[in-house]
């Protein structure tokens, strides 16, 4: 059998590079960069669902800023994200240290604590959090046990948006994964040094375990913060975004006006504000953590 | 390496910059009189009793047409227009679609949005239908649509639970709100309203307001009738139901039922709420969750036991044909399948209420099968002096304002007099903007 014959790739074409991540470039040709310019271009229009466009330069960003709906819809969401990221990321963190103990049956333990993030906020989970919160349902039945008082948590616009906090919240599973995962390279010669210096499990907490995963606290708190900013599906499907709109992100305020309205041109307008919202938020963060750093060295 | 890189930059954003906008060509598939082998898709909402109904039908259909395959697209109606919305959108709507009333208003306003099925009569037999009737789905002189229904809604009670009170079912205004305190000693309600997707908190409040004052609300050229005032006598109407015990308030509602629909709440099930306001051609969802015979139609009220007006009809829901269908003889050749085909009527029944064309009535009316609450319910709507429902009332935006308004008075975050001018603003800006 004749031995097969490689030849050098890098002399083949100095086009085979290209074509090789050609797939790549032409799935974000298509489907991340040509809808975004769409988008940006419809939010100049007045495009509806049906009928003439025409050219509207900037007139729905000012109809947007003029509108009581669109700053309530935007005092929801940053409300919304600065509830959840930190109870989020302080919850998973705290689950991820104790789930990086070694004890028996530990393996267990991380998948069921990682199932709840799986399940989204499909149908099941809305009926089983309808059973959770309603009037007579268990988390009301459980405080009356413990003699407190229950809670309207569907029809009070003070709890509603907890609720949906909370249900972020339960399924903290993939953030507290990639804690973990940080967890288990930090090296245990770090632990074992402080030990014999007299140092305790808390101390070690905060001046070893959070230096050595800062890095991925920042990443998950990027990842989280975008996310909750961009929030539609839990409030969609649980509150509908009531009561008296307490629970309307910006993310339901796109859908009812693309969809239910059919105001396509204005949708897109809010879909780039709410972009521009997202990086100034990340940007924010990154110079606060850049000088932070400086400020270190 | 540049050359290239500017090259496809240049065609890209070209693409980008001609395509962004809609379509607005139209290249309509001319009939040409033939059944040709096809497959169409068919979409349509509702409830179980309705989705068993008409899978039945197209069985039926199947073994008449085995060349002509439909593909049904069903669902409940919560998000259903949204749904079908996106799909006109993208030119990517079904071959025949079941439309609501005041889509016509939002998809086709000059009566280009769907197909003219004038021009399919080869197919599609009208005489069956009165003109009236067909009038519901014409715009600009072309027929958009046909009325499948006329409905109206209708008081229905849950029969076990007044009877166990020994409660009679309400004639008039006044004795609805009396008959809040003989509920409310017992926990019970009377009657449910509601703010989701029906809105017939405020559409029961218009009616009062309407037999009261003879004006109609919004009229079918989308006209505002009623002022400040008569909103603010709306809201008064609804704020005593609440306060009479005849309805739960907005929050123990919402409390009590989360986001789910009444016919699946356990109040509802359980006879916690012993009413329901709702239309004829839909009220088979609620009978299917209680015991036999157990839902019953009530009088429709009056101010005075004379005074019978206000209340409204309108087509419960209407058939459309694609603009974009690639099939239009078989298209319309499954909708008078649909509609006049007597042994489809015998298997679809009332589920689509009573329907509009005589052949399907007769049909119904020879097996026996002109019975049930949306025929008693609509037989009652007959003898009223009844006000047809403008498309632009149930414009999602329009619905939108009343219960922000319902909302805010429930909540008692402002008094009805500032809820009804914030409502009376909101409406008629709206309404000068689409009309």
């Amino acid at each position: 059998m004749k031995k097969r014959q490689y030849t050098n790739p890098t002399g083949v074409s100095k086009y085979t590079g290209l074509l090789l991540i050609s797939p790549f470039i032409a799935g974000f040709l298509l489907f991340t960069l040509y809808p975004f310019i769409c988008s940006f271009v419809l939010g100049m229009t007045n495009s509806r669902t049906v009928g003439e466009t025409e050219f509207i330069g900037f007139e729905n960003y000012r109809t947007m800023f003029r509108s009581g709906s669109f700053r309530r819809a935007l005092e929801v969401t940053l409300k919304y994200a600065a509830i959840l990221v930190p109870l989020k990321l302080i919850v998973s963190l705290l689950t991820a240290v104790l789930l990086n103990l070694e004890i028996r049956g530990i393996g267990f333990f991380r998948t069921a604590f990682y199932i709840p993030s799986i399940l989204g906020s499909n149908l099941a989970v809305v009926i089983m959090w309808q059973y959770l919160f309603t009037a007579k349902g268990l988390i009301n039945q459980f405080l009356e046990f413990l003699g407190a008082s229950p809670v309207s948590w569907y029809g009070d616009p003070d709890a509603a948006l907890y609720i949906i906090v909370l249900l972020r919240l339960w399924e903290f599973g993939s953030t507290m994964i990639i804690f973990l995962a940080a967890l288990r390279d930090i090296p245990r010669e770090l632990y074992d040094a402080a030990k014999v210096d007299g140092c305790g499990s808390i101390r070690s907490f905060f001046s070893i375990t959070l230096p050595q995963i800062k890095g991925v606290i920042f990443i998950n708190l990027i990842l989280q913060t975008i996310s909750a900013l961009q929030e539609f599906n839990a409030p969609y499907m649980i509150t509908g975004g009531g009561p008296l709109k307490s629970t309307y992100t910006v993310g339901m305020l796109i859908y009812d006006e693309m969809f239910k309205y059919g105001e396509i041109g204005y949708a897109n307008a809010v879909s780039w504000i709410l972009f521009a919202v997202i990086t100034l938020a990340v940007s924010v963060m990154y110079l606060v953590t850049g000088r932070m750093e400086r400020d270190k060295t | 390496m540049k050359k290239i890189v500017s090259l496809i930059t240049a065609i890209f954003f070209t693409a980008v910059l001609s395509a962004c906008g809609k379509k607005t060509s139209e290249n309509l598939t001319k009939p040409d009189g033939q059944l040709d082998k096809c497959t169409l898709r068919f979409s349509w909402w509702g409830g179980d009793d309705r989705h068993k109904a008409t899978l039945e039908a197209i069985k039926l259909w199947n073994t008449i047409h085995p060349e002509i395959k439909i593909i049904p697209e069903y669902g409940g109606w919560d998000g259903w227009t949204e749904k079908v919305t996106s799909q006109i959108s993208g030119g990517t709507e079904p071959d025949i679609m079941q439309i609501n009333y005041d889509w016509l208003v939002t998809l086709s306003p000059d009566g280009s949005g769907f197909y003219d099925l004038n021009e399919l009569d080869s197919q599609l037999d009208l005489s069956c239908f009165d003109k009236d009737v067909l009038s519901f789905g014409e715009i600009n002189g072309r027929l958009n649509a046909v009325t499948v229904s006329v409905t109206g809604r209708g008081l229905f009670y849950n029969s076990a639970v007044y009877d166990r009170l020994g409660a009679e079912f309400p004639t008039t205004w006044d004795e609805l709100i009396a008959l809040g305190d003989t509920f409310r000693q017992e926990g019970l309600y009377p009657l449910d309203l509601d703010i989701q997707s029906g809105g017939t908190a405020w559409y029961l409040a218009i009616v009062y307001v309407q037999q009261l004052t003879g004006k109609n609300f919004i009229s079918m050229d989308g006209e505002l009738g009623f002022t400040a005032d008569d909103i603010c006598m709306a809201l008064d109407f609804y704020k005593e139901m609440e306060s009479s015990g005849v309805i739960r308030n907005i929050q123990t509602r919402t409390d009590e039922d989360g986001n789910t629909a009444l016919y699946q709440s356990p109040e509802f099930i359980g006879g916690k709420v012993a009413g329901v306001l709702e239309w004829g051609s839909s009220v088979g969802k609620y009978e299917a969750v209680l015991p036999d015979g157990t839902l019953k139609a009530g009088p429709f009220l009056t101010s005075d036991g004379e005074n019978s007006s206000g209340w409204m009809i309108k087509p419960s829901m209407l058939y459309a044909v694609s603009k974009n269908t690639k099939y239009p003889d078989e298209a319309a050749a499954f909708m008078d399948f649909l509609l006049n085909n007597e042994d489809c009527a015998r298997i679809l029944g009332t589920s689509r209420g009573i329907p509009a064309s005589h052949s399907a009535e007769k049909s119904l009316e020879q097996n026996g099968l002109l019975t049930g609450l949306a025929h008693e319910s609509d037989s009652m709507l007959e003898q009223l002096d009844t006000v047809t429902v403008s498309p632009y009332m149930e414009l999602p935006q329009m619905k939108d304002f009343y219960n922000t308004a319902i909302e805010k008075v429930s909540y008692d975050l402002c008094d009805t007099e500032t809820a009804a001018e914030e409502m009376y603003d909101s409406v008629t800006k709206y309404l000068d903007k689409v009309k």
